[in-house]
């Protein structure tokens, strides 16, 4: 921060502070002077009004003026030798900059979004040059995570109201429209690659990966664009340092993004193991319970579809509230093989409970697609338990399931599931309470659908479609299981039976027959995460290279 | 890779004007509320130490990883059968 010391005008001892800041390498004495956002000290307010009065933005030399101004006192933009004598380029992209910066604050109209997000990105772009510098570009990072924050915002709020940036929405190849908060996100990601490909000296600019990343990430999640977000992940396998040396809200922050986009892209094993270490490393302060829970809300999705089940205690915890009335009625259908539960809770028609609630965030098309199989896995247990011929351990005979009975229970739950009223589904299992509903062409308690797609609504001819259970199904359902490896036997086609494998195991046919649904997920995903760094690979490995071979030359 | 707590720390501050990386408003806000927002905020702090973090290590507190537990699920089970034999199944 400078302050009026002298009787120079603002804008010279601006210039002298910042001068000050790069000679001393202070890279965040220079980011707290270069301020973009209001409320700005009064020192600021002067400083606008003499730019306004002085270099004013009808004048067509003010530019020019301000850029002599700035080569006049930041003589750290000039070019120099280094120690060993070898020429160093001038900074001028940093003239420029700071010309740009204080431009902007001269015309800077906080009613006007548009004109704002505009000046962002010119000056977003001038940052990310002045950012190029081999050896002082580093010193204009912390300016450019400060200014790239603020640029998403205005970007993000910008999308929000569409009237205002019709015109400026263009058109693409495929034809699709980019938006405001795309195009601030590619050039966020232009200082992203900047500080990833860093090759000399240190590598200071390596510093900030996952600063950038996380900005760049923020703005594509909330603009809805998760995949476009690949290249950030692919870059980082290539060529970033290990996260785990950077400080704790980075890796956390990154691990969240990193993990919704594995969700998104149906890698739920590796979403899981990212999610996991991100709610192990977030930190338990009450300040941050809003990043947990969010963390813990897809760290449970995923956890759900892999078949690993929340504990009652997870519910407890503080940041879980009010997640059991959403979770574990997923996870009791699971359990218990209810698939006629599971399809109300996940009918596509969001007439569940809490439908609304999943999709919003975005897990509800997942956990219906994806936890169906492990229903049907409990469902398969809880049948052979129920009417299953166990084997014989002297004879050697199989365990046997009937897929007639399979076929039967399926059909049974699909056609009550179908019940929209679930209090008179179970009303036609009790006799003398059997519901009247289809006399009366009551469609809220009859276990045919009535849904017809509006397109079609009002056709003549046009009938509900009733999806029924046959045998040939119950067939493909079982072999899906056995082929994911979650029952363990073969189906015996001419006799229409499943024969279950490990009867003569302890704990017989409905222990071994159906093995643990984690273990057979976890078995076929690797514990490599795309865009989970987590030891020196890629780029280091060439580093390494590098300092056998020095050793070799110096012998 | 200290440096970049100790570049960003000053850079915080020139945002939010408060002492110590932490934005004054955040003392100052009532606890948060669990209104279910999706955005995922950033953190005010370039740090916290290991002490702050969640449990490492054993999870099975948290996830069950064998859940077929005959005897809560036998209720269901039971009807299934009972609905089976109506059937003739």
């Amino acid at each position: 921060m400078f302050s009026s010391q002298n009787n120079n005008g603002v804008e010279s001892q601006l210039c002298t502070a910042v001068n000050n800041a790069i000679r001393a390498r202070n890279a965040a004495e220079l980011a707290s002077i270069v301020l973009l956002e209001p409320p700005f000290p009064p020192i600021y307010q002067e400083l606008v009004q003499l730019l306004q009065s002085n270099y004013p933005q009808s004048a067509n030399n003010s530019e020019s003026r301000l850029d002599q101004l700035v080569r006049r006192v930041v003589t750290e933009t000039a070019e120099y030798e280094d120690e060993q004598g070898k020429p160093v380029q001038g900074w001028n992209a940093m003239v420029t900059f700071l010309v740009g910066w204080m431009t902007f604050l001269r015309d800077m109209d906080l009613s006007n979004l548009l004109h704002t997000y505009q000046g962002l990105k010119d000056l977003q772009e001038q940052a990310n040059s002045a950012l190029t510098h081999p050896i002082k570009g580093v010193l204009i990072l912390p300016t450019i995570v400060n200014y790239a924050r603020v640029f998403a915002r205005v970007a993000l709020g910008l999308d929000k109201h569409p009237e205002l940036i019709q015109h400026l929405l263009t058109s693409n190849d495929e034809g699709s429209r980019e938006s405001l908060s795309e195009k601030a996100a590619n050039v966020v990601r232009v200082a992203f690659t900047q500080c990833l490909n860093d090759r000399v000296g240190t590598q200071d600019k390596k510093l900030g990966i996952y600063k950038m990343a996380n900005i760049c990430l923020k703005i594509l999640f909330q603009a809805d664009k998760p995949e476009s977000c690949e290249t950030i992940f692919r870059n980082i396998t290539n060529s970033s340092p290990p996260l785990h040396v950077y400080p704790k809200p980075e890796q956390v922050t990154y691990l969240y993004y990193l993990g919704r986009y594995h969700f998104a892209n149906t890698n739920f094993y590796a979403a899981q193991l990212v999610l996991d270490h991100a709610y192990d490393l977030c930190s338990k302060s009450p300040q941050f319970i809003k990043q947990r829970r969010l963390i813990l809300i897809y760290l449970i999705a995923s956890n759900l579809i892999i078949g690993r089940l929340p504990t009652q205690h997870v519910y407890t915890l503080p940041e879980a509230q009010g997640l059991k009335d959403i979770f574990d009625p997923i996870a009791k259908a699971i359990k218990a093989g209810n698939l006629e539960q599971f399809r109300r809770i996940t009918n596509p028609d969001l007439s569940g409970k809490n439908a609304g609630w999943l999709m919003k965030f975005r897990i509800f098309y997942q956990i219906g697609n994806y936890c169906e199989v492990l229903v049907w896995r409990s469902l398969f247990r809880a049948i052979y338990r129920k009417t299953g011929q166990e084997g014989e351990s002297n004879t050697g005979k199989a365990a046997v399931l009937d897929l007639n009975t399979v076929q039967a229970t399926f059909a049974y739950l699909e056609a009550r599931a179908k019940i929209k009223n679930p209090e008179h589904a179970w009303q036609g299992a009790i006799p003398g309470h059997r519901n009247f509903g289809h006399l009366f062409q009551d469609h809220a308690s009859v276990s045919k659908s009535s849904y017809v797609d509006p397109d079609f609504a009002g056709v003549e001819g046009i009938e509900p479609y009733n999806h029924e259970v046959d045998v040939a199904e119950a067939e493909c359902i079982c072999a899906t299981l056995i082929t994911q490896g979650f029952v363990a036997g073969y189906i015996d086609h001419a006799t229409g039976r499943l024969a279950i494998s490990g009867a003569r195991r302890p704990g017989g046919a409905a222990q071994n027959g159906f093995p643990a649904a984690f273990q057979v997920i976890k078995s076929k995903n690797s514990d490599n995460v795309l865009g989970w760094k987590e030891d020196a690979g890629g780029s280091m490995q060439g580093q390494v290279i590098r300092m056998s071979g020095a050793k070799a030359a110096g012998e | 890779m200290s440096g970049a707590a100790q570049g960003g720390a000053p850079t915080t501050k020139a945002v939010s004007d408060a002492p110590n990386g932490q934005p004054a408003a955040v003392s100052a806000k009532p606890a948060p509320q669990l209104e279910e927002d999706d955005e995922f905020e950033d953190f005010p702090v370039e740090d916290w130490g290991e002490e702050e973090t969640q449990t490492h290590g054993d999870k099975t507190h948290l996830w069950e990883e064998s859940w077929d537990d005959d005897d809560t699920t036998e209720e269901f089970a039971n009807q299934l059968r009972d609905e089976l034999k109506k059937l003739g199944k």
